[in-house]
């Protein structure tokens, strides 16, 4: 029997990093609103990094997001560069991908493990999964604390990267540091290969919509950090056109800016990312795919949690790879960069774990940053999403709907959203 | 600096505070560790700056015997005073069907640290009450205010040695 009524509102979507709503609503079978309501705009740093000097952009960026502490910074690091006219060394680029890898592994598995993983289980969150499968969950516990140990092996600090700097690192991780990790992600494999495993058995929802998929691109690796913009469309742009890709505009019911190209939405992120670059995954990570099913185009959303999880073993194994290519040179310390007295412009991007992050600085002669701007994933994927709502709920009408709101919020979560940036307060009644 | 996270036998207490600099008063945890980075701290005191991260929190508990959390907090005082209690003295106000990331990170993370049987025997959270929670990279008046009687009730726990728990002995939290 179809359903001619529905009418959802999920208010204050669960389990994403960030407040948003969902709001469809079907009358007489017609699909007259499907919206996602932002309600809160992250945009208000802008503002904060004008007027300050260059070298405090990455550290006051990085505090955007709790998650993406490192992405931000580099990409707020790259722009920096750029605008300067600063060469990185080699070493300096490969301790940044080693901390990159480190954080997408850490926000994938949190993602994949603590807030999709429920759903298939059936149960409303993690905590219940703790008492049913407590080996799932401390699994996912484990490769959390090896990536977050990584990270703050490069870049000094758990969450907090602070010893990226303009120019290169202000501590290096010593040999001894590095083989024993090497030893721990070597370790790590098992706990993938179970990962991998539990996720072929998981009842992913059948859905096809393609789009167009956005991504960084380079020709002889992975891309997370620097190349060009492509797209699954055919498209390519130097980094500096960004704006080409991303026309955003403002939409009445959220405070958020939508983007989109070629069609009326693109989509960015892991699945985008295993579209334009599945050649350059690492044999284990195409391995991976293999058993999962997936060969481009995948062009079912859902996936985009599956996509994670074949990232989260890509970086695995190309972190051990760049240990053995840092060891291999050995570590120097390098002198640190020094204001020329000149400023400019630059973009910086990288693919972070939700996708494409653009920052964009003016820096004047005195160092100072005139003007910015950031363009995060998440609103990259609004537009997106609100597409793919309104393919969906045509396809599960018949369903009750109790269902139809779980698909949804299943759907949104896929894109593992950060509508973040808000604060976090704990509320506390005493007894 | 803070010290590496390492595979095994990490010090037995573990200081984190949490909250983003950005606004404002939530920030106050991460000042509170940015305070105690500039001190001596005895060798068995780990420090971190948590940030915004939720669930996240839960990897850095495991073998700890004692867990010290500063937080911003809606605790019902006035702006810049703070509380210390543990979660025995309280409840953590939410929903549990509907888990939220973003709405309450440490509530959820102590509720899944206990599931998992990870939480430390003992656990002190010193909630602060804040004033603003605006996009300011800089603390209220009160709380900054506040900052430095906050520190040193942190470092007064610090110096308290941790409670041994029996084998066998329930744990708390």
């Amino acid at each position: 029997m179809t359903m001619t009524n529905v009418n959802v509102n999920v208010h204050h979507l669960t389990r994403v990093e960030g407040h948003g709503n969902i709001v469809v609503d079907v009358k007489n079978g017609e699909l007259v609103k499907c919206e996602l309501q932002i309600v809160e705009a992250p945009r208000f740093f802008e503002a904060m990094l004008r007027g300050r000097p260059y070298y405090e952009a990455s550290h006051i960026t990085s505090r955007i997001c709790g998650i993406c502490a490192t992405g931000h910074a580099t990409a707020s690091l790259r722009a920096t560069e750029n605008a300067l006219g600063v060469e990185i060394s080699e070493q300096t680029a490969l301790l940044r991908k080693l901390v990159f890898h480190g954080e997408i592994i850490d926000s994938h598995v949190l993602h994949v493990y603590m807030l999709v993983a429920p759903d298939f289980f059936g149960v409303g969150s993690v905590l219940p999964l703790a008492a049913s499968h407590p080996e799932v969950v401390k699994r996912a516990l484990r490769i959390k604390k090896l990536s977050g140990d990584l990270c703050a092996m490069v870049s000094g600090r758990h969450t907090h990267p602070i010893a990226m700097t303009v120019g290169g690192f202000t501590h290096l991780p010593t040999i001894a540091e590095m083989l024993a990790m090497r030893e721990r992600l070597v370790a790590a494999r098992e706990d993938m290969d179970e990962t991998i495993a539990l996720f072929k058995t998981l009842p992913w929802p059948q859905f096809e919509r393609e789009t167009e998929y956005v991504s960084l691109k380079k020709d002889d690796e992975y891309a997370f950090i620097d190349g060009v913009v492509a797209t699954t469309d055919g498209f390519t742009y130097e980094l500096g056109d960004y704006r080409k890709v991303t026309n955003e505009t403002c939409v009445p019911h959220s405070t958020a800016k939508h983007t989109k190209h070629n069609r009326e939405s693109y989509m960015v992120g892991a699945l985008a990312r295993f579209n334009n670059n599945y050649e350059q995954l690492h044999p284990r990570a195409k391995a991976a795919a293999e058993d999962l099913g997936m060969k481009p185009l995948v062009t079912n959303s859902f996936l985009n949690s599956a996509a994670q999880a074949i990232e989260i073993v890509h970086c695995i194994e190309d972190s051990i790879r760049i240990i053995d290519e840092l060891v291999d040179r050995g570590l120097e310390e390098e002198p640190l960069y020094e204001f020329q007295g000149k400023g400019g412009e630059g973009v910086g991007s990288c693919d972070v774990p939700r996708g494409i992050l653009f920052h964009n600085y003016v820096i004047d002669d005195e160092g100072l940053v005139q003007n910015a701007n950031c363009i995060i994933p998440t609103n990259q994927n609004y537009a997106n999403m609100e597409a793919d709502m309104r393919a969906l709920v045509p396809q599960i009408l018949d369903q009750p709907q109790e269902k139809i709101t779980h698909m949804m919020e299943m759907l949104i979560r896929a894109y593992d959203p950060c509508i973040s940036c808000s604060a976090h307060l704990l509320n506390v009644e005493f007894v | 600096m803070a010290r590496r996270g390492e595979g095994s036998a990490p010090p037995a207490t573990l200081v984190i505070g949490l909250g983003n600099p950005l606004r404002g008063d939530d920030g106050v945890g991460v000042r509170v560790i940015q305070a105690l980075q500039a001190q001596a701290l005895p060798g068995d005191v780990e420090v971190v700056d948590g940030g915004t991260q939720g669930l996240g929190l839960v990897a850095l508990m495991e073998g700890r015997r004692r867990l010290i959390l500063v937080d911003a907090a809606e605790v019902g005082r006035s702006p810049g005073e703070f509380v210390r209690f543990t979660p025995q003295e309280a409840r953590f106000l939410g929903t549990d069907s509907h888990l939220s990331v973003h709405a309450a990170g440490l509530r959820e993370a102590l509720l899944l640290a206990q599931a998992l049987d990870v939480l430390p025997d003992e656990v002190i959270i010193f909630g602060v009450q804040p004033a603003n929670l605006e996009w300011s990279s800089a603390l209220g008046a009160q709380v900054k205010a506040a900052l430095p009687r906050l520190v040193e009730a942190v470092l007064a726990e610090i110096a308290v040695s941790p409670v041994t728990v029996e084998q066998g002995e329930n744990k708390r939290g």
